[in-house]
């Protein structure tokens, strides 16, 4: 009894669960469209087209940990990619040291990689803001210069297990698990597994440590004198994004079976970085719409339209300041909200003005841009994708 | 190996290692330089400018292209570099820059970043790295050295030095003497009390990215020569080198930057004959990673006594 008043005293304690339609709905489509990536997508595309979404649904999860991270707790990492070339690398060391079954494999790699990016995120309980991200920064490039050096292991001998001349059991690469060796087959295990880490991150936001994050964003004195462990919070939220990260590092290193230093450079963080915060921070889906940037439009452009790769950066750093500058939600967010503020503007039920012109065409002119860049010549894609931050100034003014 | 003199540090004689340093000073000149350039922009328009490399890259491209195939002289050239550098950073920071002016020096900083990733695509598609030759853009001071301290010095090397000094004195006398460099002080101290009292904010904003861009030009210039070749990528990335720099200031004092710059420079080129057999061998191959360890020192030092991190959160 005497434990209830001490409950309702904190701000940030259990509140009553409510289902409402919107959450009925989002579940709905979530299990459809993990239905449809089991079953539809492997049925509609092409070996090289599976092996995308592979590494489009890997590269989610560490755009996952990426907005757990920035858009939960408000602490940025710019050194993301690095954590997941950790995770590679400690996972290609351990398949050729063991015969550890991969599910195994999975877990603790997560669990090397969360005590790894813990120990960053020590930092981060004195930290925040720029100089998280000038830390985390440092530590990517700091990382890229060490691998480098030691190079993915291939099958030799000692720490790094790396030698000039591999072994034949090094051209092997790193095993996929049993179950799924194929290309279709292990694509299938990565969204599966993938579906679980989301459930995870879901489990965590929508409870406790959840509304502990949220206090902490909001404001940090608030949530200490609320009572909310500051530091118990800020390592949690960096166990468990360095968990997702080195678990999509091991799904990474058996997507590749021979993974390569040139492939994990700190620009690969910072574009990450980008994605992400274009994709939505703060909600799971921009996760995806992040991978799908990441991975899947590299592959559209260089196999399918081709199309100079370049033109990617040109589209993520406009993309990164037209959401900096209009759109906090990010993609997910705001498209669909820009879209209906389109219909309105047409339909005459709003007044046009500037700021309402501006924003939807800012939004339109990164879309069309990428779509200008496929089709008609690359010099208009480019002006139109530089207008969307221009756009984007002229929405907020 | 033994020299007449026999001075060696940790097995590599004091002869062997004399032209690691000048090289090293060099480098550590130029991101000194930047270091000081990041810092004014940084203390007047709360930006820190990760496009800093990527905008020096710039000038540079344009110079080696003025040169290459338009035949223009080498003075005109590099005079469109640095300006180059002063255009391309005030044009963001007065069409971009504005609409950032209230938000959190984070989203400031990775604003910068979108620019970053604008240029180096740009530059990437228009001058891809690679093919058949690399590019040079050699400065007509590098065929002239000089015997100082019983080693070969560059008239380039000297230059980078020299600047990153000259620069350092000339920004300080400046911020301190000018009616300009007071209202800079006073954008740093406080924006909105600044401009309370009369300070032009944006007028004075657009004189530090003006300036801040020059700087930026020059290091592109500089960088190139001592680089050996121009590789975009390569600049755009040693914004972070600078940054070491910068942080071993604490974003504040320009002579820490200047200090911080030439010592993460000297740190990275020292190490480089230490990859023979030697008792701290295994740590030369590590030496580029000098700059980032010095930042991450430097971060944590400056921030020792820090219990809690105040700042708001905006996004």
């Amino acid at each position: 009894m005497s434990e209830a008043p001490a409950a309702e005293g904190r701000a940030w304690a259990r509140p009553e669960v409510h289902i409402d339609r919107r959450m009925v709905i989002s579940a709905a489509v979530a299990v459809g469209l993990i239905l449809f990536a089991l079953l539809g997508l492997p049925a509609l595309f092409g070996t090289d087209w599976i092996t995308t979404f592979t590494g489009v649904t890997i590269y989610s999860i560490v755009a996952l940990g990426f907005g757990l991270l920035y858009g939960r707790v408000g602490l940025i990492s710019l050194g993301q990619v690095a954590l997941l070339a950790i995770g590679v690398w400690t996972t290609t060391r351990l398949s050729y040291a063991t015969s550890i079954p991969f599910p195994l494999l999975l877990i603790i790699v997560g669990a090397i990689v969360m005590v790894i990016g813990v120990l960053v995120g020590l930092t981060a309980v004195r930290l925040s803001g720029l100089y998280l991200a000038l830390i985390t920064l440092m530590f990517a490039g700091a990382t890229q210069i060490v691998l480098s050096v030691i190079d993915f292991p291939n099958g030799g001998h000692g720490f790094t297990g790396h030698t000039a001349v591999p072994p034949l059991t090094g051209l092997a690469g790193v095993r996929r698990p049993a179950i799924a060796t194929g290309e279709t087959g292990y694509y299938r295990y990565v969204v599966i597994v993938t579906a679980i880490l989301f459930l995870v991150a879901l489990v965590h936001v929508a409870s406790k440590p959840g509304r502990a994050w949220a206090s902490i964003r909001e404001s940090e004195p608030a949530a200490l004198a609320a009572g909310v462990n500051i530091t118990l919070y800020k390592l949690w939220a960096f166990a468990l994004a360095s968990f997702l990260t080195g678990v999509a590092g091991c799904l990474l290193a058996a997507l590749n079976g021979v993974s390569r230093a040139i492939n994990f450079q700190t620009q690969d963080s910072l574009t990450l970085a980008a994605t992400s915060l274009i994709g939505g921070i703060f909600s799971l889906w921009g996760a995806f719409i992040a991978g799908i940037f990441n991975q899947l439009l590299p592959f559209l452009f260089q196999t399918q339209w081709n199309v100079d790769f370049n033109f990617l950066l040109v589209v993520f750093g406009a993309g990164l300041l037209q959401v900096l500058l209009t759109a906090p939600g990010g993609l997910i967010d705001q498209f669909p909200k820009d879209m209906a503020n389109l219909g309105r503007l047409i339909t005459g039920k709003v007044p046009v003005t500037r700021q309402a012109v501006c924003g939807i065409g800012s939004i339109l002119a990164l879309i069309v841009g990428i779509a200008l860049l496929a089709t008609v010549t690359p010099v208009v894609g480019v002006i139109v994708v530089i207008l969307s931050p221009v756009l984007a100034v002229y929405a907020t003014s | 190996m033994t020299s007449l003199l026999g001075l060696s540090i940790f097995g590599v004689d004091w002869q062997d290692l004399k032209p690691f340093i000048v090289t090293g000073l060099a480098f550590g000149g130029v991101y000194a330089l930047s270091g000081v350039g990041l810092v004014v922009l940084y203390r007047a328009t709360g930006v820190l400018n990760l496009a800093f490399g990527a905008i020096g890259a710039a000038g540079a491209l344009i110079a080696y292209y003025l040169i290459m195939h338009t035949g223009w002289p080498h003075w005109l050239a590099f005079t469109i570099c640095v300006l180059t550098g002063g255009v391309i950073n005030l044009l963001y920071g007065m069409v971009i820059g504005p609409a950032f002016a209230r938000r959190d020096p984070l989203v400031k900083m990775m604003g910068t970043l979108g620019l970053a990733l604008i240029l180096l695509g740009i530059m990437n598609w228009r001058a891809p790295i690679g093919g058949a030759f690399a590019r040079f853009l050699t400065l007509p001071s590098s065929p002239h050295h000089y015997q100082i301290a019983g080693t070969s010095v560059s008239l380039t090397q000297i230059i980078a030095i020299g600047l990153a000094f000259a620069i350092t004195a000339g920004v300080t006398v400046f911020l301190r003497v000018t009616k300009l460099g007071t209202a800079m002080r006073a954008l740093a101290n406080d924006r909105e009390i600044s401009a309370t009292l009369g300070v032009p904010v944006r007028r004075v904003e657009a004189a530090a990215w003006f300036g801040s861009g020059i700087v930026c030009g020059m290091a592109g210039l500089l960088l190139p020569d001592l680089l050996v070749s121009l590789d975009e990528s390569a600049l755009t990335y040693l914004v972070i080198s600078s940054l070491a720099a910068a942080l071993i200031g604490r974003l504040r004092s320009l002579w820490m930057t200047l200090a911080g710059g030439l010592a993460v420079g000297l740190l990275q080129a020292v190490l480089t004959p230490y990859y023979r057999a030697s008792p701290i061998s295994s740590v030369s191959s590590y030496r580029s990673a000098a700059p980032f360890v010095l930042a991450i020192i430097a971060l944590l030092y400056m921030n020792r006594r820090r219990v809690v991190a105040v700042s708001r959160t905006t996004y």
